[in-house]
């Protein structure tokens, strides 16, 4: 972690410091403990990898076999042969990757203008973009998916929004409803506040306007921040699938690969081809995971700021 | 307006926007469709206006809404405290350990793992016949269960796999919530003598309070939504989500099933509103229940 800009957020300087605690030494049952909680956690994933590369007779053998005698990888072969897998990654990342850049965007507009500017109204804005975050999502479903279908000159929609289908064959469908984030610019109010203002103040008496301070000064020195964002934004939207689901229903084309590997159930029966199934999940996860837990920092600190009220 | 304001209004325009057109208007329009019939087939503004109607109808007709409430309020009411519980015990585990960051990566894998895929692997882990979960317990000398397939059990089933997929993020950010306490306290306590429990009860967990709040409220938004999970172990098997026989129907499940497969969007707004107002309620009376306790700050 990069204690420098961090100091700013509202930490006093004292907590940082960390001496190595003198708590009671840790007990072998707290050792005991910790290892059968974390191969429970371990567990599914392990038996999921390799139920994955098992034979049907192998996966529901009683007792059961572990290892695999020769592992079938024919069975991945079997998953890219029925499920257009790949196209559902880049579904699924085209989706993630629009919400993400357009949030990165918007947060970091809304956070500099709410923790760097004075003006009539910003508290009720800012407790406004607050309150939303307790919605319940169902609350938008409805109006946004007509509102999507009725957009105009979209879609063969003439200019009442009639006609067509709107947007609803487009990925903005997916993008659009999340392109701002109350999180995202909760989060990057805050960290924006860290920031001096005499730093803004001592490039304006230098003639710089204001879009100069956002982008020359605020933005370089945001980029954790950023990237925290970034990458929270990211894998949340990454394992979304209430709204894809909803979309793709009418919009095959567009299914990203949480809704795809929902529908794995229906490519294969999933009481006679579980192996294969499960082999799609693994394709489905594993690289993902992989990926994500080499960024575990960041969204770590993405959920850990949240936490962080007044 | 100064220049200044101008530019902050300026800056702030996107996200307002985004905030009238996303936020704002589909909210205001879920309120005039709660009291509307609507299929979606037609003008929304032709829709006949029912009144009370579709409000009057899932608390009095619907017996299906009135068990997706129930679930819906044992699964919440279950999942979040078991979850919270266990992850305060397991983040004081893990910062007693010299290779926390170990610890910390294992728990942290259920946390970015997509919801879908940890649920249809759970659905055979639970299955009858050859699932890992049913082969542990015949090893303990505990006899099979039929967890999903029997709907006295399969809610119960579903609560077990999300408090396995909860524990890890709540942890993580309990465990930095731990590492903000001043370790000056533990020494001073240490040199009066304090033991453990005195220690972590008149220390830990009243420092600890504002980060508890944090994942008891964000796991009650979470839980009364809960849809991914439900979906993914019931589905498959059983053909229908919600199943058997409606035991794991709940509330944002049976929405959707009301408004994309029966087409019924008044009922689902009414629904929708519902859900709303227990999110809200809940949100409060917890902040109200933590703030007579008075959270320490330091």
């Amino acid at each position: 972690m990069s204690a420098k800009t961090h100091t700013g957020v509202g930490r006093t300087g004292m907590r940082k410091q960390h001496v190595s605690v003198e708590f009671d030494s840790t007990g072998p049952v707290e050792i005991i403990i910790l290892i059968l909680l974390g191969a429970t956690m371990l567990l599914p994933f392990l038996w999921l990898v390799l139920s994955a590369l098992k034979t049907r007779a192998e996966l529901v053998a009683v007792p059961p076999i572990w290892i695999p005698k020769t592992p079938q990888w024919q069975n991945f072969v079997a998953v890219f042969r029925e499920v257009p897998l790949l196209k559902f990654y880049r579904n699924s990342f085209i989706t993630a990757g629009g919400i993400t850049l357009s949030v990165v965007i918007t947060s970091a507009m809304a956070g500099f203008a709410l923790a760097k500017y004075d003006f009539r109204g910003r508290d009720v804005v800012f407790n406004g973009i607050l309150a939303t975050m307790m919605l319940p999502a169902f609350i938008f479903v409805i109006p946004v998916y007509y509102m999507m279908r009725r957009v105009p000159f979209a879609g063969g929609n003439n200019w009442m929004g009639l006609g067509g289908h709107g947007l609803l064959h487009s990925h903005l469908a997916m993008i659009l409803p999340f392109a701002a984030s109350g999180w995202g610019i909760f989060l990057m109010r805050q960290f924006m506040m860290g920031i001096p203002d005499s730093l803004l103040d001592a490039a304006r008496i230098d003639g710089a306007s204001e879009a100069r301070l956002f982008f020359g000064i605020i933005l370089p020195l945001t980029k954790p921040a950023l990237a925290t964002v970034a990458i929270f934004t990211f894998i949340t939207h990454w394992n979304n699938l209430f709204w894809p689901l909803i979309v793709s229903t009418s919009a095959p084309e567009l299914t990203t690969l949480t809704v795809g590997l929902k529908m794995l159930s229906m490519s294969f029966d999933p009481n006679r081809n579980a192996h294969l199934i499960l082999a799609g999940l693994t394709v489905g996860i594993l690289p993902v995971v992989a990926l994500f837990a080499s960024l575990q920092g960041y969204y770590v600190k993405g959920m850990v700021m949240s936490g962080i009220k007044e | 307006m100064n220049k200044r304001a101008r530019s902050a209004w300026l800056f702030l325009l996107p996200a307002l926007v985004f905030y009238a057109i996303f936020l704002v208007f589909p909210v205001l329009s879920s309120l005039y469709l709660s009291f509307h019939e609507w299929n979606m087939l037609t003008s929304p503004f032709e829709a006949p206006y029912v009144g009370w109607s579709n409000y009057r109808y899932i608390f009095k007709e619907d017996a299906v809404f009135l068990k997706a409430l129930r679930n819906t309020f044992v699964y919440a009411m279950t999942t979040v405290p078991i979850s919270v519980v266990l992850s305060i015990f397991l983040a004081v585990l893990v910062y007693r350990q010299k290779r926390s960051g170990f610890w910390r990566l294992l728990f942290f894998l259920p946390t970015i793992t997509t919801p879908v895929a940890i649920g249809m692997v759970w659905m055979y882990l639970y299955r009858p016949n050859y699932g890992l979960i049913n082969t542990i317990l015949n090893f303990l000398g505990i006899r099979s269960l039929d967890w999903l397939n029997n709907p006295k059990t399969a809610l119960l089933s579903i609560i077990i796999t999300a408090i396995w997929a909860s524990i890890g993020s709540n942890m993580l950010i309990l465990y930095a919530g731990l590492k903000d306490i001043p370790t000056s306290y533990y020494e001073a306590a240490a040199v009066d003598g304090a033991s453990g429990w005195v220690r972590f009860s008149r220390i830990t967990l009243p420092l600890l309070k504002p980060a508890i709040l944090f994942v008891i409220v964000t796991g009650m938004i979470a839980s009364w939504q809960v849809f991914d999970f439900i979906v993914a172990m019931t589905a498959p098997t059983l053909g229908r989500a919600g199943g058997p026989i409606n035991s794991t129907m709940t509330m944002v499940l049976y929405m959707y099933q009301t408004a994309f497969e029966y087409m019924y969007m008044g009922r689902a707004c009414a629904m929708a509103y519902v859900l709303l107002i227990i999110i809200m309620g809940l949100s409060v009376v917890l902040l109200r229940l933590f703030k007579k306790g008075g959270v320490v700050s330091y």
